[in-house]
């Protein structure tokens, strides 16, 4: 089967970028084509001019993951997950020990550290995998839905967190169900559906090029629901 | 250290980390099993055998049970951590890294040899302890154990990588490890088995792994040991052969 077809992306180093689409469009399946989780039939990925296939350890240098689900090892303690997994990206002791300080403090995981990760609740796993992407400094940071099932204090949260990072330079590509947090955060936004790129630009070009009022109209004029936009749904009288 | 020996570092201690976390289970228990072997067919049932092949019995079973300790563990320990990763999706952090698939499967191989290479050594020093167990030929016995546990450590490797879920690796040991070394020898000697029996154990691989351990502390064996050390090397090359094209390919690792 087919995941990815003629997909053509380009994403500006510093820019915020947001990747929607319906369940099964291909956005996992393009980013774990970029993290090494998949092996694309045909095709390249450049990251910062590394190929992901042929110079995969410089370009995985470069990325970090924090995946859609909460992936964590049970063995592990909050600290060791944080100290392996710079270890795996060749991180040196006494950088990854400061590192890790410096992360735990930042997502409030401090008095977690030596706590197994099958002991956090999901929110602190959440954080917890967000701060092992960010862990060896990459310069993307690829967020696969980071904020799916959290509460709105941690959503905004990571919001800030990473509009802070994304300041600091580090490049992100965002994939989310939330329109609006695409709207808020993201520079620019592209559409997928069925494997293939569909739309890309700001949100009001999207919009413009929907021929609707806003993003989320656009996506639902995407995904073919356009009878479901809010504008037709009656407001309740007072 | 460079990056790359960091790397490598951390997958390996990662992995034996794993198994000193939980140490009751995967150091514990597998030498409790092993002293309870020494005393039923070594004091219980030994003193009733007397000799084999002018050995005393339970020095003649000692050597067996080192390799059975050596290799039930290597084999336990990769399976184990690799299908477990997998199921909580924790493997991934690996396969996204700069980590390169030898990297990736060395480590999981000498976490797996690690845990299998102290129990097998505690086994032996407790037999020690016991019996005077003697080391005749350390030449042979140093790279027969290396061997067996590099062997073994691939094969968990691969049943891990196979795996789908617990039972594909509780299927394999059960059903086919285990009795293939107890069939081999471990408790007794070939040559006292009826036909066709004695013929069909010569074609049980671990037959020769018990004889060239049995060989290297007691010095008596029923097969050519070069030729089995040779058998050995190229099993044990042609699987981490298997492997590595797997890892590389990321069979059932990466989608």
């Amino acid at each position: 089967m087919e995941a990815l077809r003629g997909v053509s992306l380009e994403i500006a180093p510093g820019e915020l970028f947001a990747l929607l689409g319906p369940n099964g469009a291909g956005k996992s399946t393009l980013i774990h084509c970029a993290t090494g989780l998949a092996q694309p039939t045909s095709g390249s990925i450049r990251i910062f001019g590394h190929d992901a296939i042929g110079d995969y350890g410089a370009a995985r240098q470069a990325v970090g993951l924090a995946p859609q689900e909460l992936n964590l090892d049970w063995f592990l303690t909050v600290e060791e997950t944080l100290d392996y997994h710079a270890g795996y990206f060749g991180m040196p002791k006494r950088e990854r020990r400061e590192r890790t300080k410096e992360l735990l403090e930042t997502f409030s995981l401090t008095e977690k550290a030596d706590e197994r990760t099958r002991t956090l609740s999901g929110g602190m796993k959440r954080r917890l995998i967000l701060a092992r992407a960010m862990m060896h400094r990459p310069r993307l940071l690829i967020l696969d839905e980071p904020t799916a099932g959290v509460d709105v204090e941690l959503r905004l949260e990571l919001w800030h967190y990473v509009q802070r990072i994304n300041q600091e330079g580090t490049s992100i590509l965002l994939t989310t169900h939330y329109l609006e947090e695409a709207e808020q955060l993201c520079d620019r936004i592209a559409f997928i559906n069925d494997g293939r790129i569909v739309g890309e630009g700001t949100s009001t070009e999207l919009a413009a090029r929907y021929g609707v009022a806003n993003l989320e109209d656009a996506y639902l004029a995407l995904v073919g629901r356009n009878e479901l936009s809010r504008s037709k749904i009656e407001v309740a009288a007072s | 250290m460079s990056a790359a020996q960091i790397r490598f570092a951390t997958l390996w201690r990662r992995e034996v980390n794993r198994f000193m976390k939980i140490k009751k289970q995967t150091l514990g228990a597998p030498l409790l099993e092993t002293f309870l072997y020494i005393s039923v067919f070594g004091a219980a049932l030994g003193s009733r055998v007397g000799d084999l092949h002018g050995i005393d019995y339970v020095v003649f079973v000692i050597p067996g049970l080192i390799m059975m300790s050596l290799s039930i563990n290597s084999f336990t320990n990769n399976s184990s951590s690799i299908l477990q990763q997998k199921f909580q999706g924790a493997i991934q952090d690996q396969l996204s890294s700069p980590a390169s698939p030898l990297e990736l499967l060395l480590a999981f191989t000498f976490g797996g040899f690690m845990r299998g290479l102290i129990v097998s050594g505690l086994t032996f020093v407790v037999a020690s302890l016991l019996v005077d167990l003697p080391v005749d030929h350390i030449l042979v016995l140093v790279p027969s154990l290396f061997l067996v546990g590099f062997f073994f450590s691939q094969l968990g490797v691969l049943i891990g990588v196979r795996a789908e879920q617990f039972d594909d690796v509780a299927f394999a040991q059960t059903f086919v490890l285990t009795p293939l070394i107890f069939l081999g020898g471990v408790f007794y000697s070939a040559t006292l088995l009826p036909q066709p029996y004695q013929t069909l154990t010569h074609f049980n691989p671990i037959y020769y792994m018990i004889n060239l351990v049995r060989y290297g502390f007691v010095g008596f064996s029923e097969v050519s040991i070069p030729l089995s050390l040779l058998a050995l090397t190229a099993a044990a090359a042609a699987i981490f052969a298997v492997n590595l094209r797997l890892f590389t390919n990321g069979y059932k690792l990466r989608a």
